[in-house]
C-alpha cells in the first residue's frame, strides 16, 4: 500500500514537471538580468519595463480585450438562444443541429482558420477587426452552447411554472427567474469565451487585416522575427497571468453553478 | 357558484388520454382531493386548472368565468408544486413577495402581507434565510406562504408532502387543514396517498386511467364504494364477493350459503363489499344476518388492530379486530371460528359500475 502511494506520488510529480517546467522556466527567465537564456545572473524587471513602455504592446492588449469582450457578448447571446432551442423545443433537424454545434470543437483550429479566410476572400470581405471577431465568435458559440446546454439539461423548469402561477408573464419569468438561475452558468461560459478569444493566435493570424494586432499576435511575430528573447518571456508571462486570472474566475463560477 | 368547474375535459398525450372526459364541480372553500394511482391523470387535471396544460377539448371555469383560454398568470390561482419549485436565487422574503411584486402591490403593503402570511405558516423571523438553509418542512411552508400571500381564489397543491418523512407529513396534514380553515380558500389537493386525502378532504374524487371513478366525502367513499376499483383502492383491505342478487339475497359460486344484503333491485351480477373491521370474529356468534364457519389461516398483529385471514370454503376473508390489551383472547392459526356481519353494513356495487 505504502509503496504504491510513493510510486503514485513520484509519478504525479513527474507529470506536473512535464506539464509546467516550460512555463516555470519561461517565467523565471523573464526576470533574468542577462539577455542570455542559458544562465540566470540576477533578478531584474528590465524586460517588463521594456514591454510596458512599448506602445505596440499596449495597443495589442487593448485590441485583445475589446475583441474578447465583443466576442463574449455575441457568443453568450447566440449560445443562450441555441441552448434554449435544443433543450426546450422539438423541431425538425434538432438532432442534426445538436451534433453540428459540436463540430467547431472537434475540427483542427488550422482548418477553422483557413476556412474562415477562404470564406472572407470568397465573399470579398475586407480583413480587419470585424473579421477577427466573426471568426472568434463563430467558434466560441459552440463552447458557450455546450456549457449552457449542460446546465439547462439539469434545470428544473417548474420554477418557471411557479413564477407563472404567481402572475409573471413569459418575459418577466425569463428575466426574473430563468436568467438569474442560469447566471453562474452564463458567467462560466462567458469567461470561457473570453479566454478562448484572448488566447487565440491561429484564427486571428489568418483573419486579421493589416495593422490590427492582438497580444498573441505580437508575441508570435516578434518570436518569428528575432527568435526567443527575454522581453518575449516577460510578455508571455504577462499574457499567461491574464488568462490564468480568467480561468480562476471561471472555475469559481463553475463551482457555483454546480452548487458546490 | 362553484370555485372550479370542469366540463368534459379531454387531454391526450400522443394516443393516450391522460384526462378522459372529466367533469367536476368544486365548491367554494372546499378542501377537495384528486386521488388515484400514479398515471391516473390527477396531476394533468390540476395542471389544466392552473393553465399549465391546455385541454384538447372541454371548458375550465373559475368562479363561473370561462378561463379555458386565459393564460396561467392571469388566472389568480396559487400552486404548490411537488418539488416545491422555490426560487433558489431568492431568500424567504423574496420568494414569498414574488407574486405581490408581479401584481405591483406597494412596497409597504408587500412587507406587511409577507409578514402576516409567514405568521400563518409559522415562519416568522425567517425572512432573510436562504432556501437551502431551511429544513424540508420549512421549505414546504415557504412554498405554501408564497402561493397563499396573493390571496388566490383557488389553491392547487400537487403532492406537496411527498418528499417529507412520515412524522412531518402527519404534522403537515393537520397544519394544512388548519391553514385552509383559517384562510378560507378552496384547496385542490392532488395525491396518491389515501391517508392524506382522507385526513384533510371535505370531498375526494378518485381517478383511474384518466377517468373519474367516484366523487364523495371520505366516509361515502370508504363505506359506499361505487366500483370494485374504488372499493379495493381505498382502505387497507376489503372483502369483495361477486354474485347475483335476487330478492335481497346474494348467491355466489364460492359459498354454499346465501348472503343477506340490503339491496332492493335484482341483479345478475354485482359485488358485495365488506370492510374487514365490520366483520365480527368469535368462537360463537349470534344475532348477525350473515354468519360463516371458518378456519384461521393467518394472524397478523398490526398494533391498533389484529388482522385475521379466515378461510371459508374456497374464500379467504380479511377480518380486523381491535387490539385492546395483552390479555385479550386472540385466535390462533388453524382454530375454528365464526365470522359474521349485519346485512345493512355491506355495500353493494351494481354491475353497471363494475
Amino acid at each position: 500500500m505504502k509503496k504504491t502511494n510513493l510510486f503514485l506520488m513520484i509519478f504525479t510529480v513527474l507529470v506536473f514537471i512535464f506539464l509546467y517546467a516550460p512555463i516555470v522556466i519561461m517565467v523565471i527567465f523573464s526576470f533574468n538580468e542577462a539577455k542570455s537564456l542559458g544562465v540566470f545572473t540576477a533578478f531584474s524587471l528590465r524586460w517588463y519595463e521594456k514591454i510596458f513602455t512599448n506602445t505596440e504592446v499596449w495597443i495589442a492588449l487593448y485590441n485583445s480585450v475589446w475583441v474578447g469582450a465583443v466576442v463574449t457578448a455575441v457568443s453568450i447571446v447566440l449560445g443562450m438562444m441555441m441552448a434554449l432551442a435544443v433543450t426546450r423545443f422539438n423541431f425538425v433537424g434538432k438532432p442534426i443541429l445538436d451534433a453540428l454545434i459540436l463540430i467547431p470543437i472537434i475540427i483542427p483550429e488550422i482548418t477553422e482558420a483557413l476556412s474562415l479566410l477562404v470564406m472572407y476572400v470568397f465573399l470579398n470581405i475586407p480583413l480587419g477587426p470585424l473579421t477577427v471577431i466573426i471568426g472568434h465568435a463563430a467558434f466560441d458559440v459552440a463552447f458557450v452552447t455546450v456549457v449552457l446546454r449542460a446546465r439547462m439539461a439539469g434545470y428544473d423548469r417548474t420554477v418557471e411554472e411557479a413564477a407563472r402561477t404567481l402572475g409573471a408573464n413569459e418575459l418577466q419569468t425569463f428575466f426574473r427567474i430563468t436568467l438569474p438561475v442560469m447566471y453562474p452558468a452564463i458567467l462560466a461560459a462567458g469567461l470561457l469565451a473570453f479566454t478562448l478569444s484572448f488566447d487565440d493566435l491561429i484564427k486571428t493570424l489568418f483573419t486579421t487585416g493589416p495593422g490590427f494586432k492582438t497580444l498573441p499576435l505580437i508575441v508570435w511575430s516578434s518570436a518569428a522575427r528575432g527568435g526567443v528573447s527575454p522581453d518575449l518571456n516577460a510578455l508571455s508571462t504577462f499574457a499567461i497571468s491574464i488568462s490564468l486570472l480568467f480561468a480562476v474566475f471561471r472555475i469559481r463560477a463553475e463551482k457555483k453553478m454546480r452548487g458546490v | 357558484m362553484y370555485a372550479v368547474e370542469l366540463d368534459n375535459i379531454v387531454k391526450k398525450f400522443g394516443n393516450v388520454a391522460a384526462v378522459d372526459n372529466v367533469s367536476l364541480k368544486i365548491r367554494e372553500n372546499e378542501f377537495f382531493s384528486l386521488l388515484g394511482p400514479s398515471g391516473c391523470g390527477k396531476t394533468t387535471t390540476l395542471r389544466i386548472i392552473a393553465g399549465l396544460e391546455e385541454p384538447d377539448s372541454g371548458v375550465v371555469k373559475l368562479h363561473g368565468q370561462d378561463v379555458t383560454d386565459v393564460p396561467t398568470h392571469k388566472r389568480n390561482i396559487g400552486m404548490v408544486f411537488q418539488h416545491l419549485a422555490l426560487f433558489p436565487h431568492m431568500n424567504v422574503f423574496e420568494n414569498v413577495a414574488f407574486g405581490l411584486k408581479m401584481r405591483k402591490v406597494p412596497k409597504n403593503e408587500i412587507k406587511n402581507r409577507v409578514k402576516m402570511i409567514l405568521e400563518v405558516v409559522d415562519l416568522s423571523g425567517m425572512e432573510a434565510r436562504r432556501i437551502n438553509q431551511l429544513s424540508g418542512g420549512q421549505q414546504q411552508r415557504v412554498a405554501l406562504a408564497r402561493a397563499l400571500v396573493t390571496e388566490p381564489s383557488v389553491l392547487l397543491l400537487d403532492e406537496p408532502l411527498g418528499a417529507l418523512d412520515l412524522k412531518i407529513r402527519q404534522h403537515m396534514m393537520v397544519e394544512l387543514k388548519n391553514i385552509q380553515r383559517r384562510v378560507g380558500t378552496t384547496f385542490i389537493y392532488v395525491t396518491h396517498d389515501q391517508t392524506e386525502a382522507m385526513t384533510m378532504s371535505d370531498r375526494i374524487a378518485i381517478m383511474k386511467d384518466g377517468r373519474l371513478q367516484q366523487v364523495g366525502t371520505p366516509t361515502e367513499i370508504y363505506f359506499k364504494p361505487m366500483s370494485a376499483f374504488v372499493a379495493s383502492f381505498i382502505g387497507e383491505a376489503i372483502n369483495l364477493i361477486r354474485g347475483r342478487i335476487q330478492d335481497g339475497i346474494l348467491t355466489t359460486q364460492d359459498l354454499d350459503q346465501p348472503i343477506l344484503v340490503n339491496h332492493g333491485e335484482n341483479s345478475s351480477e354485482a359485488y358485495l363489499a365488506v370492510r374487514p373491521e365490520i366483520i365480527n370474529i368469535d368462537s360463537e356468534l349470534e344475532g348477525l344476518d350473515n354468519i360463516f364457519d371458518g378456519i384461521v389461516r393467518d394472524v397478523i398483529f398490526k398494533g391498533s388492530y389484529i388482522e385475521y385471514r379466515v378461510e371459508v370454503g374456497p374464500r379467504i376473508f380479511v377480518v380486523h379486530q381491535h387490539s385492546r390489551s395483552l390479555m385479550q383472547r386472540n385466535f390462533t392459526v388453524g382454530e375454528r371460528v365464526k365470522i359474521g356481519w349485519r346485512r345493512s353494513e355491506g355495500a353493494i356495487i351494481p354491475s353497471s359500475s363494475i
